[in-house]
């Protein structure tokens, strides 16, 4: 069989004809076919099918624009986000996180104030890749939707941005009634080196949800080597070993000498990714004093454990 | 390799009534590495020539109508 590439116009011509058949099937195949081209000549006739009245050449025009980028792209997929049938604007949803293009951004900013929250939520996906400033301000008043689904994503435009004049709110959100709002608003302060940032992951480290705990103890591993020592090995008693693997890679990358032996009794755990992070961590601090916890478990039954002692008794020496 | 005679007793099963290869589709011939996937001159439907399969599964799951379902033997579950 010889391949033969899409280049003809009169290729676009039959496909166009084909949009335009009584058969929702054969519409179907074209909108495939067309965003098969990956030619950006076939934005405007995918997004003419965003209005098909069937619901199934609708969903695949929405799928289609994923292949796509732009603003006309964007303004297709806007449109398929307020569509009717659920598993259209799903899809555009998605395929408005696959936007890249800056260009892209006027339709989705006028939607952060839809009426439709997953339309708010769709837009603020949509933005958050996009990285653009003039985002900042949706998305900071997104942050007091009442929809926690929004504020999430809200929280994701406002973090990539990696604004300290948005620090506030992020700090704000890590009080949030939600979980899911707090552990992303935790995880994006990490770009903040600032003590009010600081001061909001040691509260995070309190909070009652494991999840929020284990994200602030990762993210107060690339912090400065200062208070957070102390508080991270105070989580080492926490009872969720996810939050202790966690504070425990955090003190092997700030080398906290001081928890050479807290990170030594964490090799008696169960739980063995818990031995290997903690064996990979006293390798990280590489201290002559680690060496009696680690000789312990060179016959560990884990060969991952068994991996990470050789390599962190290579470190020391 | 063998040729699939009995298409229901193949791994890949293609629902004739929502497959829509008679209207251009050729999706699930498209993506498959063995290439055993084709379309049938009698009915324009979709089906598994030959009797060999990876169970690798993007003709399950790229189908746009759903059409087609892979049956993975249990022990490979």
């Amino acid at each position: 069989m010889v391949f033969e590439p899409f280049e003809e116009e009169s290729d676009f011509e039959l496909l166009e004809e084909n949009l335009g058949d009584p058969d929702p099937a054969v519409r179907r195949v074209a909108v495939m076919d067309l965003a098969d081209t990956a030619d950006p000549m076939a934005v405007p006739l995918i997004a003419r099918a965003v209005s098909d009245e069937s619901p199934e050449v609708r969903l695949q025009a929405a799928i289609a624009l994923g292949e796509f980028d732009g603003l006309e792209t964007a303004t297709a997929l806007c449109q398929a986000m307020q569509d009717g049938d659920n598993r259209v604007a799903r899809a555009a949803s998605d395929s408005l996180s696959e936007l890249k293009d800056p260009e892209a951004a006027p339709p989705l900013l006028t939607l952060t104030s839809h009426e439709d929250p997953k339309v708010r939520e769709g837009a603020l996906l949509g933005l958050k890749q996009l990285r653009r400033p003039d985002a900042l301000a949706n998305g900071i008043e997104a942050m007091k939707d009442p929809v926690a689904a929004v504020r999430i994503q809200a929280v994701g435009v406002v973090g990539y941005l990696k604004a300290e004049e948005a620090l506030p709110a992020l700090i704000s959100c890590c009080r949030d009634g939600d979980p899911d709002v707090r552990k992303t608003a935790v995880g994006a302060l990490a770009f903040s080196k600032s003590s009010h940032a600081r001061d909001a992951l040691f509260a995070a480290l309190e909070d009652e949800n494991w999840a929020v705990r284990e994200i602030a103890a990762e993210v107060l591993g690339r912090f400065p080597l200062g208070d957070n020592a102390q508080r991270l090995i105070g989580l080492l008693d926490d009872s969720y070993w996810q939050v202790r693997v966690k504070a425990v890679r955090s003190l092997g990358k700030l080398k906290v000498t001081a928890a050479i032996d807290r990170i030594g009794s964490q090799l008696d755990e169960v739980t063995s990714n818990l031995r290997k992070e903690a064996a990979a961590a006293l390798g990280e601090i590489a201290d002559p004093a680690a060496l009696p916890y680690l000789e312990k478990l060179v016959d560990d039954p884990d060969p991952d454990v068994r991996k990470n002692v050789r390599w962190a008794l290579g470190q020391i020496g | 390799m063998p040729l699939a005679n009995t298409p229901t007793s193949v791994p890949v099963v293609v629902d004739e009534d929502k497959c829509i290869a008679d209207k251009g589709c050729t999706v699930c011939v498209d993506v498959c590495p063995l290439d055993v996937l084709r379309i049938s001159d009698l009915t324009g439907k979709a089906y598994m020539k030959y009797d060999e399969c990876w169970y690798c599964m993007p003709c399950e799951a790229d189908c746009p109508t759903n059409a087609v379902t892979v049956n993975i033997p249990y022990l490979l579950r």
